[in-house]
């Protein structure tokens, strides 16, 4: 999809700040937009990956300038701002979900640390683990009864401690169960996903729950007081074994009084639960996996970038409405609420650091970046009301401004369906050209037709028969590199390596019978002797396999004075037979004039 | 709180980044989840960052020793994307092996031996998935149906398939159910399949412009029409649908409208020969024959052994009368489909003119002995054995021609005027064979105006060719002896 007016596009954004070297690594569920410290000036806080596993911080940008930095213990997951409680002055928290804890910052500093709830033991597992506490069993025992377990229930059915323990290299084992035999046995899982949804107001102010899932296959919604876990839906079905994976959560409604979640998992499922449900229900199957959604509070239809390079637009009844396909693949996805214009657009940034802008299914802008934006958000920044800031994939930091002048053309291009008309009317056909010298020979053949054609007909013949001359010839003298006579059907083919005067060359044999065994053959090299020399003029060859090819070599001197070369012929020669099974001619390379110095 | 990596990083093989952090704790340190990474290789799988992607299960994979499941998963499906089938097999074997209950390891397993061509094994693979799957899935039995397909078994494919359409009435199973039916010969149904489709995705272009295609080769061309319709007014950029709705107004002459199709067609589809065979015989439709040339050429070299591009290059070049490069198409195509009847006739024409009036009397032959019911190929005949002086010759046609004409309905006008042309002719003939010679050369030029051929313009809706039927290497015998 070309956009028409790429110049239109940029006045409507300002770049308000180019960072190139923040050397951020996240994504756009680590980025969250608040304000910290209840001044109006809105702070930026972002979960930098680090190196993927190390130098892990959450940094707060106020302005153009790092604020402050945090050192995370994991890799984050997901980092959303909301209020706890009542309390003024309306200072939001911030949680960081990184591994089986979410970490509660207030203030910027640590005030509480949720770990998510262990889940059932397997009680033959428990009974295992205390045998070998209490010194009943031997360690390779252990893991030979855990293995064996491990293919009945599963790998994740164990718990944390199995799992490191089969993971581990035998020799350690011991030191690994003496270490944490003692500890309870635990069965911990991972948050995979976060989001906040309203406890019982709407305003944008109001204390929000936590809405976390996991990678057991659950959700799990939080009071953001006491961090008692309010619902807990799963999102499969109890009796199926498969677990399904939540991938990216969105949450609206109230707590209090009714709300959704919606669910794009793994398995490529859309999955939805509402208040008092114990199990999410199926919406719609997916045609790709899920790369980052968002829904609509207006009229609750999502929006989700799939990875099959398309944006979908589903209702909230799980009806496709439609689809638009990407120029490239999608990476991530934020809305752009426009009250103004009472609409809300959707960003989707592309893989190669374009980014669109998309009012329903219709193109409205495009921002072009350096790299790939990884992380997009967008929201009140420092003063501004309207920023859009994006980590691209090389770590720069970009913030854009929207004009408060700006206004998307809305009904701009119409929908396709209305531009395809009007844009057939000036494409042309590419029709290819014909020159001049088209036309003459196209006129000097309706004049001489006839003899063109007896010509053309009497030198296709000739030709025929001159391919069948040359056939019959290289039959005769047995030529050709593959003999498929007689009971002997060998392939040859040759290969000659170096720059001379120096060459080897290697002769590959093949027996390309099913079945028949070849015996009592050799190769006979046939070649002018004022030119070469050769190491081994005649090789005897053993018996041939049918199928294997069998190399052989030898080395071949160049003794011309002169910088000439030759032909060498090869003959497959049977013993007691004067006519060679098959021949070939090998063009000998001309041979490095500095090497006959 | 678990801190430190360095801790325990005698127990565990270092993670591939061993600078952790220097913090200690004497207790036992909290363990990491297995799985604490599967989020961020999800998320970068998605993404289509592989190379991220592959690291990150490379490390997971040695922390584990390979026994990480979704990682195993996910390299399968990378590996599978970069078209290493039997590595992602294995892939997929161990996620297996470390789960055995799970059904998509299974599918996937299967679906990996399916793309190796091993139907057999994935046949079985899936009816395992099927067995273990508690809730029927649609995915497995529209598997199970592509399955019994490849191996021959048409009727328990239709039934897993049937299965798959009640199940999911997804777009793909309908399809698959559809076009075996195509395949048995049975359109009836397969049009039946795809109305249920397209009441199920009535968004769906692809859906109408298939049921579209279907109506047109029963020759319901009204029904077809609205389905072309519909399915571009859904998406006014498919190719298919655009080509098979201009073939439409071509076969109707409607030259410029078919054009403006072809037009927004080839924009999406310029390599397609079907469509520049249609697009070059638009032009010749038009009489603009240099430009129905160059797009025929166009498509003859975009597909150098199609019949209908071959037949239509012969034809235009006879309209520019240049017989010796109409014979050379046209001989390449009664190569290609040596039954065709009206080959042979404008092989036999362009012979005429090529001055070699034996070969053109055998290509007359052949020509109407495979199509004794064709009334044009003995008008033709006739009018070439009377220009040859073989006026005896020419009546038998001629009457021969009239038995056939009698028989046709719907004979163009213009045959039968070359006709009672040519009967004024040869009577004249017959009788001034005793008398003067003085207006013979007269009348025998004006046989000249006549037309020669009502030829079919070869017009394609359909992009993939249906193959010619039986290809018997020579028969260029005919009209080179």
């Amino acid at each position: 999809m070309n956009p028409p007016r790429n110049l239109e596009y940029e006045q409507l954004w300002l770049n308000a700040h180019t960072d190139t070297r923040a050397a951020v690594y996240t994504f756009s569920s680590c980025i969250a937009l608040a304000d910290l410290n209840a001044d109006g000036d809105f702070k930026l806080i972002v979960a930098d990956l680090g190196t993927g596993s190390t130098n892990v911080k959450l940094k707060v940008y106020k302005g153009t300038s790092l604020h402050s930095e945090t050192a995370l213990l994991d890799v984050p997951t997901g980092v959303v701002s909301f209020y706890m409680d009542n309390s003024e002055p309306r200072m939001p928290a911030i949680a960081v979900a990184s591994g089986s804890n979410i970490y509660i910052y207030k203030n910027m500093r640590p005030y509480f640390k949720f770990s998510l709830p262990s889940m059932d033991v397997n009680p033959m597992e428990k009974d295992l683990w205390l045998q070998v506490r209490d010194d009943q069993m031997e360690v390779p025992v252990l893991v030979e009864l855990l293995n064996n377990l491990n293919s009945e229930i599963g790998f994740a059915q164990l718990s944390t401690q199995s799992q490191h323990l089969l993971a581990l290299d035998p020799l350690n084992a011991a030191s690994f169960v003496q270490l944490y035999s003692k500890n309870p046995l635990k069965r911990q899982t991972v948050v995979t996903c976060i989001t906040t949804l309203k406890k019982a107001l709407a305003d944008e102010k109001a204390v929000s729950c936590l809405v976390v899932g996991t990678e057991s296959g659950e959700i799990l919604v939080l009071d953001p007081e006491a961090f008692t876990i309010l619902e807990k839906i799963k999102i499969n079905n109890q009796d199926s074994s498969t677990i399904i994976v939540p991938a990216v959560l969105s949450a609206f409604g109230l707590h209090a009084v009714e709300f959704r979640i919606i669910a794009a998992c793994r398995d490529g499922s859309l999955r939805v639960a509402r208040r008092g449900w114990t199990e999410s229900k199926l919406l719609v199957q997916l045609p790709a996996q899920p790369v980052a959604m968002t829904v609509s509070p207006e009229n609750a239809s999502i929006t989700i970038a799939l990875m099959n390079q398309t944006l979908q637009c589903i209702s909230k009844k799980g009806k496709l409405q439609w689809v638009v396909t990407l120029p490239a693949a999608a990476c991530a996805l934020c809305p752009i609420p426009l009250p103004h214009q009472s609409t809300t657009l959707i960003a989707v940034s592309l893989n190669g650091g374009l980014l669109q802008l998309y009012n329903g299914r219709q193109l409205v802008d495009v921002i072009k970046a350096t790299q790939s934006v990884s992380g997009l958000a967008f929201g009140k920044f420092g003063q501004e009301e309207n920023a859009l800031i994006m980590f691209t994939v090389d770590g720069s930091l970009l913030v854009k401004i929207l004009k408060r002048t700006a206004h998307f053309n809305l009904q701009g291009g119409g929908t396709s369906a209305n531009i395809v008309p009007a844009v057939a009317q000036q494409i042309k056909l590419q029709i290819p050209k014909k020159t001049r010298l088209f036309l003459d020979q196209t006129m000097r053949e309706r004049d001489n037709c006839v003899m063109m054609h007896r010509t053309f007909q009497r030198d296709l013949f000739q030709l025929r028969v001159d391919v069948a001359r040359a056939c019959v010839k290289a039959l005769q003298s047995c030529n050709n590199p593959i003999s498929l006579e007689g009971a002997e059907p060998v392939k040859l083919s040759a290969q000659v390596l170096g720059l001379g005067p120096l060459f080897k060359m290697v002769i590959m044999l093949q027996n390309i019978s099913a079945s028949t065994l070849i015996q009592d053959v050799g190769i006979l090299f046939h070649f002018d002797d004022k030119m070469y020399t050769m190491e081994k003029p005649f090789i005897n060859v053993p018996m041939l396999v049918p199928g294997v090819e069998y190399p052989f070599e030898t080395m071949i001197r160049n003794i011309s004075e002169l910088a000439l070369s030759d032909q060498i012929r090869v003959l497959v020669v049977r013993e007691g037979q004067s006519q060679p099974l098959l021949a070939a001619i090998i063009n000998m390379p001309v041979c490095d004039l500095l090497g006959m110095v | 709180m678990n801190s430190s990596r360095s801790e325990y990083s005698n127990g565990i093989p270092a993670r591939s980044v061993p600078k952790s952090r220097q913090e200690t704790s004497s207790k036992a340190p909290e363990l990491n989840a297995i799985e604490g990474r599967n989020w961020l290789i999800h998320r970068h799988f998605t993404r289509k960052e592989f190379g991220i992607c592959k690291i990150l299960i490379q490390e997971e994979l040695e922390r584990t020793r390979g026994k990480q499941e979704f990682a195993n998963y996910i390299q399968g499906l990378i590996l599978r994307h970069e078209g290493k089938i039997q590595e992602s097999l294995e892939c997929f074997q161990i996620c297996h092996s470390l789960h055995p209950k799970n059904v998509d390891y299974i599918k996937q397993v299967a679906r990996s031996l399916f793309l190796l061509g091993l139907h057999n094994l994935a046949l079985e693979a899936y009816l395992d998935a099927q067995q273990i799957s508690e809730v029927p899935d649609w995915d497995i039995f529209y598997n199970l149906g592509e399955c019994w397909l490849r191996l021959g078994e048409h009727t328990k494919a239709k039934e897993s398939l049937r299965q798959a359409v009640q199940l999911g009435h997804h777009e793909r199973c309908y399809v698959a159910l559809a076009s075996i039916y195509k395949l048995e010969g049975d359109t009836q149904s397969a049009i039946e399949i795809y109305k249920a489709a397209v009441e199920s995705a009535p968004d769906s272009a692809q859906l109408a412009t298939a049921l579209g295609l279907l109506y047109l080769e029963e020759g319901k061309y009204q029904h077809a029409l609205e389905k072309l319709g519909g399915a571009l007014a859904r998406d006014p950029q498919y190719a298919q649908a655009l080509l098979a709705a201009g073939a439409m107004m071509q076969n109707h002459s409607d030259y410029d409208v078919a054009l403006s199709k072809y037009k927004i067609a080839a924009q999406s589809w310029p390599e397609s020969p079907a469509l520049w065979n249609n697009v070059g015989m638009c032009f010749y439709g038009k009489k603009k024959y240099v430009a129905s040339l160059s797009c025929l050429k166009r498509a003859h070299y975009l597909s150098p052994l199609d019949w209908d591009i071959l037949f239509n290059l012969g034809l235009v070049h006879m309209a520019t009368q240049q017989y010796a490069s109409a014979f050379h198409f046209l001989s390449a195509a009664t190569n290609l489909r040596p039954a065709h009847a009206g080959t042979f006739l404008l092989v036999a024409i362009s012979l005429r003119h090529l001055d070699d009036p034996d070969n053109a009397s055998e290509a007359f032959k052949q020509a109407s002995l495979l199509a004794p019911l064709d009334a044009s190929i003995p008008l033709n005949y006739a009018v070439f054995l009377e220009s040859q002086g073989d006026l005896d010759g020419a009546a038998l046609q001629l009457e021969r021609f009239q038995e056939l004409a009698q028989v046709t309905p719907r004979l163009s006008p213009e045959l039968v005027q070359t006709a009672t042309q040519l009967s004024k002719l040869l009577s004249n003939r017959l009788r001034s064979r005793n008398g003067s010679k003085t207006d013979e050369n007269e009348m025998s030029s004006k046989s000249k105006l006549a037309i020669e051929v009502e030829a079919q313009v070869r017009v394609r809706n359909h992009p993939v060719d249906s193959s010619p039927e039986g290809e018997t290497p020579n028969s260029m015998a005919d009209d080179e002896v």
